[in-house]
């Protein structure tokens, strides 16, 4: 659906962007992480028209967005980190005004207007003026303006950002359901556990360049070569320790009150057979699984510890 | 037909609540003033017991004035927010994003302001048909007057958007524009003068060319005209009224000329500043650049 080879942007003699290269699947929420200033927004207007590269190419759903941005624009829908809205126009018409800009017909705007609304949980407020509308609402009002054109690549620049916990969630599900709907969506966010939650892959982006990529667990492998277990106990955590420094799999083994957790080196079947040791051993077993990644700890080791 | 959808918004946006209707209300009760102090004056304080032709000229002259005076003043004032309004309410690339050029995006915005200087110049024709009571002046060259003034409101409005994708601040916008018509016209009339004095040639003939670029001139051109008033000398480089003489073009409708060029010039390097994806974009230069890349 996306691809992006060899983007280069220059603000003078700061490189934004370094020879970019980029992939994005269709029907996937593609994750765009990356400290400030390392090229993220830079990198979204390019893709949506709204910035000049300095080289390289882009095709979006294979329309060369840089020979022909106009089309690519009509399969392109975009939502900025910053944005505002008209006084004096209510929900409906902010919509309507977008849809009408990609020449749909009245008719038909008016029921992709009641769409929208309905996806983004806006309908009780159809009538209210937009600039009287709670940040929340406005963002995902700025997401249904995205929409209009039913475009099939979302490019959303930090869509949660200043929302309450609440309404970053109703977003996170609002994104599924569009993903569940066929579009592909990039996405750049500072809310890193919730990227790692929502993301089907992630790029991590430094210094204008991306410098790992893939789904979460292809990005842990490869930073850290092996995956992580927690295992929670009722008791005998000394006995269940003892049981795993048997096991040349397992390597950095760490006591919890509780539980605890270790590297895991092996492939699954092996670690089928722990958990049958540990039950045979009688080691009470709480809960046995692998730990989610944490990608607050890969973009820290990624990025040298730059600012996120 | 397909309305430009900016153009649409605008209009919704900018009839709705008391400032349209504010702002159509003072303006004629300026206009309606202006009607009786003319008409007051014109009748210069004693009784007469006919119709006279010539109350219609100072009426309708001191209308003219007015309106051209108050368009002057509004249609930059309606313009120069346009584009950088779009961008201090941080929607311009909201806009840039979608498949509109910049071009539509720039005319919808002038030509919403126009819809209101326009709606102005309708609501004081009831005033100004006050003229038609004591004759003199036709209704066709009062349309040529309020087709004059139309396009003086799209030029001044040009500059007004001009200025305004030029600039990230309104205020800067409103500053130069102002300026700059203010040039248009006196600076040119200035420049006329310490011309034609500094190379001594006070007898210059006709109209001076950079004063077919002042709208001032254009506009006394076409009412002297209206009044068919002989030649004129205003003052060495504007002799105007000799219609009569070989080749002579009147200076309004060269003036409107220039005008119509100018404004097409102004939207086009309008629409080339706020296209983001122009070569070599150097309104960075002007705009103070977030941090964030």
């Amino acid at each position: 659906m996306l691809k992006i080879k060899g983007l280069v942007k220059k603000y003078g003699r700061f490189t934004a962007v370094n020879d970019l290269n980029l992939n994005v699947p269709k029907g996937e929420i593609y994750g765009f992480v990356g400290p400030n200033g390392a090229g993220k927004t830079t990198t979204m207007k390019i893709i949506c028209g709204l910035m000049a590269a300095d080289r390289g190419e882009i095709y979006v759903n294979d329309i060369d967005v840089i020979k022909n941005v106009r089309k690519a624009k009509e399969v392109i829908g975009y939502m900025p980190d910053f944005f505002g809205v008209y006084d004096n126009l209510k929900v409906t018409e902010y919509l309507d005004f977008y849809a009408s800009i990609y020449k749909i017909n009245a008719k038909d705007r008016k029921k992709i207007c009641d769409d929208l609304l309905e996806l983004v949980d806006l309908q009780d407020k159809r009538d209210a003026y937009v600039d009287s509308l709670s940040r929340g609402m406005k963002q995902r009002l700025c997401l249904a303006r995205s929409l209009v054109h039913n475009p099939e690549l979302l490019v959303l620049d930090e869509p949660a950002s200043g929302m309450d916990p609440r309404a970053r969630v109703e977003m996170k599900e609002i994104l599924r359901t569009l993903k569940d709907l066929g579009k592909t969506i990039i996405i750049s966010s500072h809310i890193l556990p919730e990227l790692s939650e929502l993301c089907t892959s992630i790029g991590i982006i430094d210094r204008g360049k991306i410098v790992i990529s893939g789904t979460v667990d292809e990005i842990m492998q490869q930073v850290y070569s092996k995956r992580f277990i927690k295992i929670k106990l009722r008791g005998k955590i000394a006995e269940g320790i003892k049981v795993l420094q048997e096991k040349p799999f397992a390597t950095s083994i760490r006591e919890g009150e509780d539980f605890i957790e270790a590297g895991f080196e092996g492939n699954e079947e092996e670690m089928a057979m722990l958990l049958k040791e540990l039950v045979m051993r009688d080691i009470p077993v709480i809960s046995f699984g692998q730990m989610d990644g944490n990608l607050e700890d890969v973009f820290m080791k990624v990025t040298k510890g730059d600012e996120a | 037909m397909r309305i430009n959808p900016v153009l649409q918004k605008e209009l919704k946006i900018r009839m709705r609540g008391w400032r349209a209707a504010g702002m159509i209300g003072v303006y004629l009760i300026f206009m309606a003033l202006t009607a009786s102090f003319a008409m007051i004056m014109s009748m210069g304080g004693y009784y007469r017991s006919t119709i006279d032709p010539e109350l219609a000229i100072g009426s309708y002259t001191g209308l003219a004035v007015m309106q051209f005076v108050l368009i002057s003043f509004i249609s930059p004032a309606l313009t120069t927010g346009a584009i950088s309004g779009e961008r201090e309410k941080q929607t311009l690339d909201l806009l840039l994003c979608t498949r509109m050029t910049p071009l539509s995006i720039v005319i919808g915005k002038l030509f919403a302001s126009i819809s209101q200087i326009v709606l102005l110049i309708i609501a004081s024709l009831p005033i100004f048909s006050i003229v038609f009571m004591f004759g003199g002046i036709s209704v066709i060259e009062l349309l040529e007057l309020f087709g004059f003034f139309i396009i003086i409101a799209i030029t001044f409005g040009s500059i007004g958007i001009f200025y305004s994708s030029y600039f990230k601040r309104t205020t800067a916008a409103n500053v130069l524009a102002y300026g700059t018509i203010a040039f248009l016209c006196f600076g040119t009339i200035f420049l006329t003068v310490l011309y034609l004095g500094i190379t001594h040639d006070y007898d210059f003939k006709g109209v001076f060319p950079l004063l077919y670029a002042n709208p001032i001139v254009g506009f006394a051109s076409i009412l002297w005209e209206q009044f068919r008033g002989g030649n004129m000398n205003f003052f060495p480089g504007l002799i105007i009224g000799n219609t009569t003489a070989a080749g002579y073009i009147s200076p309004w409708i060269i003036n409107l000329l220039f005008n119509i060029a100018l404004s097409i010039v102004l939207m086009i390097l309008s629409a080339n500043k706020i296209n983001p994806l122009k070569k070599g974009h150097r309104g960075r230069f002007f705009l103070s650049r977030r941090g964030k890349k």
